[in-house]
């Protein structure tokens, strides 16, 4: 059984009031999520990945193909039971407290009055804001409201949840917080779902990911397995580099930033290697401060997927595979 | 199940749901004889206070009585005779002209069938001039409204010096027509006769204005024709009467001695009426004559021996 | 349908109208009535008591026709426009227990508040029949506290639950300025309908006739339910009639509400 599995999953939207005409925001989606996976639903601002998932949670209607959770139909009132759903900035009733709210929810699913109690203090604790619970949250921060998003998805202990772009507007120690209840609900045997526009929080967090453009899947595997986010160059940042070993490395660096006194960031080529330019700026003194490899962007990786696939089509090589 | 074939479920449902809804209101409105009007008028009965009420739609809500005012009028006018009370009729229309003190097919409308007695109208003169003494104060320069006042108190209320008195001062007005001077020396000097009937009735069928009023016109001359052709008639049977010393039984009799030639009918096409006791004769009930009008009796101390009353 | 998610849904619209202040109507609605009935008092000599009646149920009518039409038009518009509806629906929950929830709720809403009014209308009533005295009151109609105005408070209530039918079924589709014209012109035709009946007797054309009459049946027949001037008068208002009319009003409202959620289960929410 998949916890999620969609087939030929195609929308289309209605654009302009006089002549309407269709704008297709998902070509024929055919994903698979096993249960107990944290998968990264990943593409750019527009790619179709809230679409996607307001798919999931029927909020709107496929124009052809079709979706499962925990194989049902999407839709199925008893699924719902089991599914927690974090929508894009969210908006909960603003003359409500959130302890209020989050009654209001688990009411919903028919719990008695004892259990709502015990949920809803359980999970105020757990994304930390039981000391404002009875603040109504009209009064609540974006980062606030953001947990309360997360608790309310949470109310019924779901086995998948659905977050969409659960950092957006995250201040860093909020995005730490998010990212470390992500993990636990994994622990937990959770399968997790969430989109983002972001590619670290994929690269920490998931199993696997898709990759989604212009309403197109072109990447969907394993993120060890997937060809993309080629590293393209290093960044070496040393402290303790006198100048004169600075214009003797110069030609082989790409770009010097200045950080402070004798401390530089180098922005060096994917090849040669920087093992031996490393050997050679310690053994004249310099210490290593940090040596990361500088990534393609996912905006880089979709420009060079989109290329690709509008050349195979003009050399005539037919539909595209969905694997890159 | 298609989403077709559910949305057409769905639809009939609906479709049968309303049915029912709409027989509901079917029996309500058969057990229980449900009018607006009569609510209306028992709530705001006060036209004045309505005309605050009604904000700046006040024309919108005149229309709404006047057309309830033809609905009253006709409903009532299904009835049988005697239950024809036309109760609503003179609020309705104070209301519709209340609201709107210029209407004037309300005050005209009013002054024809509030004055008219029963059962083709209300049997309210009084109610009649009122309404018009009011159209007479907004609009102090339509000589229409003088001429209906004038003309009720000739035609129903047989009181010719009032008529007179409201001719003259409608002739007097500027844009009065040339004849309506005349109709007041009329009144002084021969008081009500047909003739002088005649005349006012075909100048009210010459108005342009409304359908009804001609109508109405066209009948009570037919009326007049009608009274025209009992004198006559009349005057035969009284005469056969002389001569073979007994009352005409019917008019078969009549034509079978060579009085009259055929059956005679009114103007409307249906046979007169012979009472073989008294020999009165009339129009038949079922004419769209009947009934036949009092006439102003020509006054007699204005029948021409008297001197004419000075102004 | 789950009564419990029905049922909370409905609670919730409660407390959403508590907390937007909309039971202050209520205040005003107090002051109001026993304002004008000591004015009134100091002015008219006994004939008070008819002018109350007239201006509570009047007043009834009208703070409920706003409250119906302000929030019925919001009902539905107002959760898909803020977005709040998204994480409700990913509850348990079908949209047509959301529909009629939310429905129910104002419903309740405008019974609270109607029978607060009544309570209070009713007091003031009894207040000035205690004022003024043994004179006056042989020359009433009717009582100062006449139970057979729960007769007229009752079908107010039903008018306004035809209205915010009406309002929430423009609500599932239209923008709120747009439900809210629509609604008030239903509401004003409401009242006039029953002069499309008599049509035939003022228009000569037959088919002009007829479809004055279909329609009539067909849109929403506000008048019949207003039996205020009866009940002032001291006419009788029989049972039966009252529940004609009720078996009329609930079946209309369920054919609005059925279409109101037939619409909305379709819908996408962009």
């Amino acid at each position: 059984m998949y916890a999620i599995r969609t087939e030929g999953l195609t929308k289309d939207f209605s654009i302009g009031f006089w002549r309407p005409r269709a704008y297709r925001a998902l070509h024929g989606l055919n994903l698979e999520v096993t249960v107990g996976e944290t998968f990264g639903f990943l593409g750019p601002n527009g790619a179709g990945k809230t679409t996607t998932i307001k798919l999931l949670m029927q909020l709107i209607y496929p124009t052809s193909g079709h979706a499962e959770i925990l194989d049902r139909p999407v839709g199925d009132v008893s699924v719902k039971r089991r599914i927690g759903y974090l929508p894009e900035s969210p908006y909960f009733y603003d003359y409500l407290t959130a302890e209020e709210l989050l009654d209001y929810y688990a009411t919903l699913f028919g719990y008695d009055r004892g259990e709502r109690r015990r949920r809803v203090s359980a999970l105020l604790d757990q994304v930390g804001i039981a000391g404002e619970r009875r603040l109504p949250l009209r009064k609540f921060s974006k980062g606030m409201v953001q947990r309360v998003g997360i608790a309310q998805a949470l109310i019924n202990d779901p086995e998948v949840v659905f977050f969409d772009e659960p950092m957006s507007g995250l201040d860093p120690l909020g995005r730490r917080e998010v990212r470390n209840l992500i993990l636990s609900l994994r622990d937990r045997g959770c399968t997790v779902f969430f989109s983002s526009h972001v590619l670290s929080d994929a690269e920490a967090l998931c199993n696997r990911v898709a990759v989604l453009a212009h309403g197109k899947l072109v990447a969907n595997g394993r993120i060890s397995d997937l060809q993309a986010f080629d590293i393209r160059g290093w960044e070496l940042i040393v402290s303790g580099l006198a100048s004169e070993s600075l214009e003797k490395h110069r030609p082989r660096v790409q770009r010097v930033t200045p950080l402070g006194e004798q401390r530089y960031s180098l922005e060096l080529p994917l090849t040669p290697g920087p093992e031996q330019l490393l050997r050679e700026l310690t053994d004249s003194g310099a210490q290593v401060v940090s040596l990361n490899p500088i990534r393609e962007t996912l905006e880089d990786f979709f420009v060079k997927k989109i290329a690709e696939q509008e050349s195979e089509r003009w050399s005539g090589a037919g539909e595209p595979g969905q694997q890159s | 199940m298609t989403p077709r074939q559910q949305t057409a479920r769905f639809v009939t449902a609906l479709a049968v749901m309303l049915a029912v809804a709409v027989a509901l209101q079917v029996v309500r409105d058969r057990a229980f004889a449900f009018s607006t009007v009569d609510r209306q008028v028992l709530y705001v009965s006060n036209a004045e206070v309505m005309r605050r009420v009604a904000l700046s739609y006040d024309a919108l809500l005149a229309d709404v009585y006047w057309i309830r005012a033809l609905q009253h009028y006709g409903g009532e006018r299904q009835k049988a005779g005697s239950e024809r009370h036309y109760d609503l009729l003179y609020p309705l229309l104070d209301l519709a002209t209340t609201l709107d003190p210029r209407f004037t097919v309300g005050y005209r409308f009013g002054a024809i069938f509030l004055a008219e007695p029963q059962p083709g109208g209300a049997g309210r003169p009084d109610q009649a001039i009122a309404l018009l003494e009011k159209g007479v104060a907004y609009n102090p320069n339509k000589w229409d409204y003088y001429h209906d006042i004038g003309f009720i108190y000739y035609w129903n209320l047989h009181n010719y010096e009032k008529a007179a008195d409201w001719f003259a001062r409608g002739g007097n007005l500027p844009g009065a027509p040339f004849w309506l001077k005349s109709y007041a020396a009329v009144m002084l000097t021969r008081g009500g006769d047909r003739q002088a009937s005649r005349v006012m009735w075909t100048q009210i069928g010459q108005n342009e204005e409304s359908e009804w009023l001609r109508k109405m016109a066209q009948m009570r001359l037919a009326q007049l024709d009608a009274l025209d052709q009992i004198d006559v008639l009349k005057r035969i049977v009284d005469a056969f009467a002389a001569r073979t010393g007994h009352r005409a039984q019917s008019w078969e009799q009549l034509a079978r001695a060579g009085a009259v030639r055929g059956i005679p009918v009114d103007p409307s096409g249906a046979p007169y009426t012979l009472d073989p006791d008294t020999n009165a004769i009339g129009v038949a009930t079922n004419s769209d004559l009947w009934p036949l009008p009092t006439e102003p009796a020509a006054a007699p101390e204005l029948s021409g021996n008297a001197p004419p009353v000075p102004r | 349908m789950t009564p419990g998610v029905v049922r909370a849904i409905a609670v919730s619209v409660f407390r959403e109208s508590v907390r937007d202040k909309v039971l202050y109507n209520l205040v005003f609605f107090a002051v109001l009535l026993i304002a004008v009935s000591y004015l009134l008092s100091q002015l008219t000599a006994g004939q008070d008591i008819k002018v109350i009646k007239d201006l509570g149920l009047a007043a009834m009518s009208l703070f409920g026709l706003f409250i119906a039409v302000f929030i019925g038009i919001g009902l539905v518009s107002k959760e898909v426009e803020k977005k709040s509806i998204y994480s409700l629906l990913a509850k348990p929950i079908r949209r047509q227990e959301f529909v009629v929830g939310k429905y129910l709720g104002l419903l309740l809403t405008l019974f609270v508040n109607l029978a607060i009014m009544a309570i209070a209308y009713y007091a003031v009533l009894g207040a000035v029949a205690w004022v003024d005295g043994a004179w006056f009151r042989p020359h009433w109609e009717a009582p100062a506290v006449d139970p057979a105005l729960l007769k007229a408070i009752a079908m107010i209530f039903l008018q306004l639950a035809i209205v915010v039918a009406i309002a929430l079924f423009f609500s599932t589709f239209s923008s709120p300025m747009l439900a809210a014209a629509l609604t008030f012109g239903l509401y004003v035709v409401g009242h006039f309908n029953a002069d499309l009946k008599n049509f035939e007797t003022v228009v000569d054309s037959k088919p002009v006739a007829y479809v004055a009459r279909a329609l009539y049946y067909l849109l929403p027949n506000l008048a019949p339910l207003d039996v205020k001037s009866e009940v002032v008068h001291a006419v009788p208002v029989p049972a039966t009639y009252l529940l004609l009319n009720t078996a009329y009003a609930v079946v209309y409202i369920s054919v609005l509400v059925s279409a109101a959620t037939f619409i909305f289960a379709r819908r996408d929410f962009k």
